[in-house]
């Protein structure tokens, strides 16, 4: 069902802190501040986005899923990586600027174009779905203004023509049309996410790039706007990169997941097999410890310690001081990600070798089959 | 063996210049020493009303307007603001959701704890010292002398929440409340704190009320479920009965919109339309708009029937248990 690589990141890394602004940096000068410390929020991401398929991104708080999703989206520019977009669609406002006869639809013959990471416009083949509802639609603008302002000001509706596009693109999304003159504060939650959703659709995007779009949604609603966002890829051909704490939700949507700790990508692969054979030890406990329907009653065998903090990660690999797996080598020298075949990357010294365990323990042998090394 | 609290046919309400706005009505069940209920429902639904409503911490304009809470027999909603002051934190604790919200930021945790004991309890320094360090270790906070010490920013989430659950246990109550105490945590930090609560009432026999939004979350839990819907509880029974073989139709809907394992990118059952307005419910079931099943006789008031053993809910028409 996946199609050609539509997005490509290679190495996307980025980083808050550090240097500071002018005062700052004449107080560090003088000997009167400290330099300020630097958080290594994403630290060299790379994957490969197909066309059609959802790709899931999972992980805890401060894991970076976020920030990823807003440097794929064009919200922040990455220290350092690149995003390509070999598909030749329109990057940034630049490109769209440029072919606005034409709005700002797919290939317009650009070729393979670097998304220039200055470039301050967000990207529109790529939108985002953000997890508030409530914060993420102004609330002084009425319904049809919402949706219809994007897609008047990049021309990809005639002015004439507005209205009705509106409409359609509330349909489409499950809002009856007759409510287009209310504000967001008159809907409901799931409502105005439905919202949020036409409201990036209305400027045809490629990729919809989803942070956390249902976390905030009671379950009932959060069903209603997950089938939303299935019947909108089989619709319209839509790829997302789609964020969330939620291993269930991930599990039930994703084609393929990365699994994030601590601003590296720790595990990935298809979903069903990451998911039935995890091979980081973190997926695994993640995996372990999400609560289920068919999990009764269960004694609940966490795994312990805190997730630490993004300004003072541990050496080697970042899961060793809570790994029950960990040996020495995990606290000295950190684990690079491997291909375990079938598509699976790790980041484990342990996963799928059992050959290049230095403290072998047969649980370790027994759990992780040997997977064939790339 | 005598309940340690029952609940029975209570009433909570708002009132407004448009009149009352009924948001809890005939809430009614009972739990025994050291069980664990969940009790479940969407925003909106009354859940954590009931919760407040129990402990008699509804602020105006709301106010209980009948029913009991008794709580060994004794009915909560009798006693004077003294004698209630009394209960509160001692015999019946609440552990919130937001544990930045529950503590307060500019007080050390030692000086926290050390209000919380006294509050209750006539202690000397050197007792309240060690029954606080002794509070901490149970709940697994490393180093807790050094914690005393701390502001409540200076712990991470799950550590706030260890602290909340801590204080709410200091003078071993008979019942705690846990309104949504995991939602804003972390996977492995859920994980931990539901070890620690399961284990905490286990061990003392604490009665716990688990208010959660989260079936899965609850499914690990809990001993039995209630399912709430606008205000009333629609079912109630133990948790394999309920989850594997639901009665009312809203408890079924509710379970397959939960993404389950094994029907990958399957379309999750949905329930059309929302939960109507507390002020603007239909005059029989407020579920009956949204149900597959609904019939002219939904326009009536369903009562909570038996539905099997143990079970209860509130549907003329159920999925199980006899009547058809």
């Amino acid at each position: 069902m996946t199609g050609e690589v539509i997005l490509r990141a290679q190495g996307l890394t980025r980083h808050f802190g550090g240097e500071g602004d002018l005062v700052a940096r004449g107080l560090m000068r003088l000997g009167l501040a400290k330099p300020r410390p630097v958080v290594r929020a994403v630290e060299e991401v790379s994957f490969d986005l197909h066309r059609g398929e959802v790709l899931g991104v999972v992980g805890e708080s401060g894991c970076g899923k976020s920030t990823l999703g807003r440097m794929v989206a064009g919200l922040l520019p990455p220290s350092a990586g690149r995003l390509d977009l070999p598909g030749g669609v329109a990057t940034g406002r630049g490109a769209g600027a440029a072919g606005q006869g034409g709005g700002a639809g797919t290939a317009n013959g650009t070729g393979p174009t670097d998304a220039d990471t200055q470039d301050r416009g967000a990207a529109l083949p790529m939108q985002m779905i953000f997890q508030d509802p409530y914060a993420s639609l102004n609330p002084r603008k009425r319904v049809r203004d919402l949706i219809g302002e994007a897609p008047r000001v990049h021309r990809i509706a005639k002015p004439g023509e507005i209205g009705t596009y509106v409409q359609d693109m509330m349909e489409r999304c499950g809002i009856d049309p007759g409510y287009r003159d209310r504000f967001a504060h008159e809907f409901s939650g799931g409502q105005r996410q439905r919202i949020g959703i036409a409201r990036a659709l209305a400027v045809t995007p490629e990729i919809l790039v989803c942070d956390e779009a249902v976390s905030a949604l009671d379950v009932s609603i959060q069903a209603q706007i997950l089938n939303l966002f299935m019947d909108l890829r089989d619709e319209f051909g839509l790829t997302y990169l789609f964020i969330s704490h939620d291993l269930a939700v991930i599990e039930h949507i994703a084609d393929r997941v990365l699994v994030m700790y601590l601003g590296r990508v720790v595990e990935s692969g298809p979903t069903e097999a990451l998911f039935s054979d995890p091979a980081h030890p973190y997926t695994r406990s993640l995996i372990e410890g999400v609560p289920r329907l068919d999990r009764r009653r269960k004694v609940f065998a966490p795994i312990e310690g805190d997730i630490p903090s993004p300004l003072d990660p541990p050496s080697g690999c970042a899961f060793h001081p809570r790994c029950p797996l960990a040996v020495a080598r995990c606290v000295s020298e950190p684990p690079a990600l491997r291909d375990m075949g079938q598509g699976r990357l790790a980041a484990c010294h342990l996963a799928g070798a059992p050959s290049q365990t230095d403290a072998t323990d047969t649980e370790g042998e027994t759990a992780w089959p040997a997977t064939p090394t790339g | 063996m005598a309940p340690v609290l029952d609940l029975k046919a209570l009433n909570t309400g708002f009132f407004t210049a448009a009149g009352e706005i009924p948001a809890l009505r005939d809430v009614s069940f009972s739990l025994g020493r050291g069980e664990i209920l969940g009790l479940v429902g969407e925003s909106g639904s009354g859940k954590s009303l009931t919760g407040f409503s129990i402990t008699r911490l509804i602020a105006a304009p709301g106010r209980v307007t009948g029913g009991e809470v008794l709580l060994h027999g004794q009915d909560l909603l009798r006693l004077g603001p003294e004698a209630m002051r009394r209960v509160r934190g001692a015999k019946v604790a609440m552990i919130f959701q937001d544990p930045m919200m529950t503590l307060n930021p500019v007080l050390r945790i030692g000086t926290q704890i050390r209000d919380a004991l006294l509050a209750h309890e006539r202690l000397g320094r050197a007792e309240v010292r060690a029954r606080a360090i002794a509070a901490l270790d149970q709940v697994g906070i490393p180093s807790p002398e050094a914690r005393l010490k701390a502001y409540p920013h200076q712990l991470s989430g799950g550590m706030r929440q260890r602290v909340a659950i801590a204080i709410a246990l200091l003078h071993a109550p008979d019942l705690v409340i846990a309104d949504e105490p995991t939602t804003a945590l972390d996977v492995t930090i859920q994980g931990q704190i539901l070890a620690l609560v399961q284990r905490l009432c286990r061990e003392r026999g604490t009665a716990l009320i688990w208010i959660s939004h989260d079936l899965s979350v609850v499914a690990g839990l809990a001993d039995r479920i209630a399912v709430m819907y606008a205000g009333r509880i629609v079912e109630i029974g133990a948790v394999d009965d309920l989850l594997d073989d639901p009665a009312h139709p809203y408890t079924q809907g509710l379970i397959a919109s939960v993404p389950t394992p094994g029907r990958r990118q399957a379309r999750l059952a949905q329930i059309p339309g929302r939960m109507p307005a507390l002020t603007d419910l239909p005059p029989g079931c407020a579920f009956a708009p949204r149900c597959p099943r609904a019939q002219a006789a939904c326009e009536a008031m369903p009562a909570m029937t038996p539905a099997g053993e143990g079970r209860m809910a509130r549907c003329l028409y159920p999925l199980t248990g006899g009547a058809a």
